[in-house]
């Protein structure tokens, strides 16, 4: 089988051996990870590397290379606030459009020197007594005092577990690794999933394949996306009135903070937008069977709203073919459904998602008692503000546990944690700490702060199985709140919930 | 094929004008013989989904394979394209020979070669009458078996001076424009009274359904003819009043033909195939009692047996050949 679920190749050419000393070692290079780099090099902090396994900057925008791929929330709103971009083509940009500016952005930043690209980051060693995490990866070892996790929450694609999927003699596909040298046109495809990325790809892929059956098991709530090309005098409006662009951005940002009211507070609140995809598709789906299997039976917002124009007529297509029945097995030319259908089959894509509340960096990266994060989390990955984790000395994680939202830009909450993370580092360099902990206690009252704004949440309520949950049920993925409100508890270091170690010695401090 | 597996593929046909046709394929490529089912008048594919299942163990055992399709305009099948030519005008100037034409391009494309068995309901029973006045030569050597299910070979306005012949006499190419551009609005009327509405119901029960139709039926006839589109309706609304094939029926001489009918048939009342039988001395003719328009769903065991012996009868004679 010709298979792009690896993850990427890595490269150990080398030298093994030297080991290099850090300041600060980041992993990752998408959005968090660059917003990190940037806000160092921008305060001349610059003793600091970014870990990165792939060959280049931009995470999921570099990854997500499958027709069809973009932004759910406008360009305007999804990039950073220090660097808008007044040149964005269309209002929800296209994957190439985003990835370049992420590239050009790490270049006006200078932060590409500190990157250390095929560096896959195989494990990472809080050692005690030199007081420093011990970093091995794939481009060599490296020893840092602070060590910033920002590998993404949707970096490592999830295969589904369907019996003879590796005896499939045709093409398998992963979304998050498409293999653009590969043809689709005229091929018998099936597309499992019907998320996000299958939304996007679906209509993207079906006019040029010969069939395509798309393979549900729920469907999602969709929609209609309001996207447009931007004009050039608005372009140049941008370029011309200063400010212009952030007024627009705030105006995105609060009109998609009034979802939160239905999601979070008031689930009343979400009739309307329930009321507005059932027109959607009743407008685009005339079928009344196709229609009820495109129907969701839970609240809108329990799982992530999608948007788009074209993925139902897409799916009712004439070469097209919607299959509710659940996935038996794979054979070397077919994908065969539970009710005995067998449809011969010649390119499989795995629309199937992330490891999301099971996120394989935590496997890698041990704390002072040498237990895995992954181990400390198996009952639900817990932290204080998202960020620190007790028995993890000087690790911050970025996009780590509650931080995501799925009705705004995720850039928001990057930027927020961002400031909480250098307001530890600038903090610990005027008090001269080598080493700052966060409590047990600070994290048990993060725990039952999230719980509580969670509970009644549609996430929660809304009767339905999400990537949002870990496997106990709880919510341990997403913000559950305003996103300002997440700004306000991360807009400084909570030293009080802290322990810090002064450098030269050993011992804590007299608690704070 | 492994054992236990029902092979499905789904293909898009395109006609030469430019309309995409949404086929069902089921079964394996190296059956004996093809089955084509051609379903009626704003109705879909799903029309005969009942007589399928029927016949599914044939096609599971390997003994036959099943091509449904819906209709140029009808469930996920497109008019003729855009950019082609004439399309502006393709619904002034439809006829059902489009329709014969559309299912000759499917069984090249689809099923080039082997015997094949026909059947049609209602309009689909008039499209292999225009396939078989236009390509006579398709008849005997490969479709070798037609079952014509509650169809008509031409004069479908009522004799007498109703109102419906004077109707059909005004739907002249113009009227037939209007009507499109009110399908809008009539559509939103249509909305108004959904299939699950009793109202509805009650509507399509009497036009179409016999005595013995259950609630289910009617729903799921009611939903199939819910998804046609208004300009399916009217668009083929005056080409089944053109349509006459009374004298090219001759081809159809050459294969065995069942002829089915329900005795309270409205929209094709029993005497049309009644004339079907005069014209084909060799057809059976079963006139199925307590029966309206529906036969595929209010017979389909009547049904299904008639191809099942049109089936028999083709690869047999394939055997001896
Ligand atoms: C198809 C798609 C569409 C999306 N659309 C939107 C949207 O419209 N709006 C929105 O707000 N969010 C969207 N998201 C979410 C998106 O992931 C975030 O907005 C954001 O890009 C996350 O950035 P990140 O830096 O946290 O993670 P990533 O962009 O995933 O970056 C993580 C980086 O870490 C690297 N890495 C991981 N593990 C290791 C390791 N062990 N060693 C070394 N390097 C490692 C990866 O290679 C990667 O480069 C989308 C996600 C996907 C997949």
């Amino acid at each position: 089988m010709t298979s792009t679920l690896e993850t990427h190749p890595t490269d150990s050419g080398r030298p093994a051996g030297a080991v290099r000393e850090v300041s600060v070692a980041i992993i990752g290079s998408g959005f968090a990870g660059l917003g990190m780099a940037i806000a160092l090099e921008r305060r001349g902090q610059t003793d600091f590397v970014v870990l990165e396994r792939a060959d280049d900057v931009g995470g999921t925008w570099r990854d997500n290379t499958y027709p069809g791929a973009a932004c759910d929330v406008q360009s305007n709103l999804y990039s950073f606030s220090f660097a808008q971009n007044p040149d964005w083509g269309r209002s929800y940009s296209e994957q190439p459009e985003i990835q370049a500016y992420l590239q050009a952005t790490a270049d006006r930043f200078d932060v590409r020197r500190h990157c250390v690209f095929g560096a896959d980051v195989t494990a990472a060693r809080w050692d005690d007594a030199a007081q420093r995490w011990l970093v091995s990866t794939t481009a060599g070892e490296f020893r840092a005092r602070v060590l910033i996790s920002a590998a993404g929450a949707l970096a490592d694609p999830a295969c589904p577990d369907i019996p003879g999927l590796d005896t499939f003699a045709g093409t398998v596909m992963h979304s998050a690794r498409w293999n653009s040298s590969h043809d689709l046109t005229g091929e018998r495809v099936a597309v499992i999933g019907t998320g996000a990325s299958a939304v996007q790809l679906v209509p993207a892929i079906q006019p040029i394949v010969a069939s395509i059956a798309v393979y549900q098991r729920t469907p999602a709530w969709v929609v209609p996306r309001t996207d447009h090309p931007v004009q050039p005098w608005t372009r140049r409006l941008y370029r011309l009135v200063p400010g212009l662009q952030n007024a627009i951005r705030g105006f995105l940002y609060l009109f998609r903070e009034f979802l939160v009211i239905g999601m979070a507070k008031n689930r009343r609140f979400l009739e309307p937008v329930e009321r507005l995809a059932k027109a959607h598709l009743h407008r685009q789906v005339r079928d009344p069977k196709l229609r009820r299997a495109l129907t969701p039976d839970y609240t809108i917002g329990c799982k992530r709203i999608l948007i788009s124009n074209d993925y139902f007529p897409a799916v009712a297509a004439p070469n097209a073919e919607l299959v509710t029945a659940g996935l038996a097995e794979i054979r070397p030319h077919s994908v065969v459904t539970t009710d005995g259908v067998e449809r011969p089959t010649e390119t499989i894509v795995l629309a199937t998602g992330f490891h999301v509340t099971d996120l394989p960096i935590a496997g890698k990266i041990r704390g002072r008692d040498g237990r895995t994060l992954a181990d400390v989390w198996s009952h639900g990955m817990g932290s204080n503000r998202s960020t620190a984790v007790a028995g993890f000395p000087n690790l911050f994680l970025l996009v780590g546990p509650n931080v995501g939202v799925g009705h705004t830009s995720m850039v928001y909450m990057i930027e927020s944690q961002v400031a909480y993370v250098d307001d530890a580092l600038k903090t610990m360099d005027a008090e001269g700490l080598a080493v700052l902990e966060t409590t047990l206690e600070a994290q048990e009252a993060w725990r039952s702060l999230i719980a509580r704004k969670s509970r009644g949440t549609v996430w929660l309520a809304g009767g339905c199985a999400s990537w949002y949950l870990d496997r106990h049920g709880h919510n341990t993925t997403l913000w559950p709140d305003f996103t300002f409100r997440f700004r306000k508890l991360t807009r400084t270091l909570d030293r009080e919930n802290y322990v810090g170690i002064p450098a030269g010695t050993q011992h804590p401090e007299v608690a704070a | 094929m492994s054992a236990g597996a029902l092979l499905r593929r789904v293909a898009a046909v395109r006609t030469p004008d430019g309309a995409v046709l949404h086929a069902v394929v089921d079964g394996s490529d190296d059956a004996p013989v093809t089955l084509v089912l051609a379903h009626g008048w704003t109705l879909a594919q799903a029309a005969w989904d009942d007589v399928a299942e029927l016949v599914t163990p044939r096609v599971a055992a390997g003994e036959l394979r099943l091509i449904r399709y819906d209709q140029r305009g009808h469930g996920r099948s497109t008019w003729r394209s855009p950019t082609s030519p004439g399309h502006a005008s393709e619904v002034a100037e439809l006829a059902i020979d489009q329709l014969g034409a559309d299912l000759g391009e499917l069984i090249d494309q689809l099923a080039p070669t082997g015997p094949v068995v026909l059947a049609g309901h209602s309009m689909g029973g008039m499209t292999i009458m225009c396939l078989a006045a236009a390509r006579a030569e398709l008849f005997g050597e490969r479709v070798r078996g037609v079952a014509l299910v509650s169809t008509s070979a031409g004069d479908l306005a009522p004799a007498g001076k109703t109102a419906a012949e004077r109707l059909q006499l005004k739907l002249t190419p113009g009227v037939v424009t209007v009507a499109i551009s009110a399908a809008r609005t009539l559509e939103r009327m249509r909305r108004l009274l959904p299939p699950t509405n009793p109202r509805h119901q009650k509507l399509v029960r009497e036009l179409l359904y016999g005595a013995d139709a259950t609630d289910e039926m009617v729903i799921a006839g009611a939903e199939i003819m819910h998804a046609s589109t208004v300009r399916a309706f009217a668009a083929f609304y005056p080409a089944l009043g053109r349509h006459d094939k009374r004298r090219h029926l001759t081809a159809l001489r050459n294969v065995p033909v069942e002829i089915l009918v329900g005795d309270s048939d409205q929209l094709t009342p029993q005497r049309h195939s009644r004339q079907l039988a005069e014209a084909l001395p060799d057809a059976a003719l079963h006139v199925a009692e307590r029966t309206g328009h529906m036969l595929p769903q209010e017979r389909a065991q009547l049904v299904a047996e008639a191809i099942e012996r049109l089936l028999v009868a083709a690869t047999a004679g394939r055997a001896a050949a």
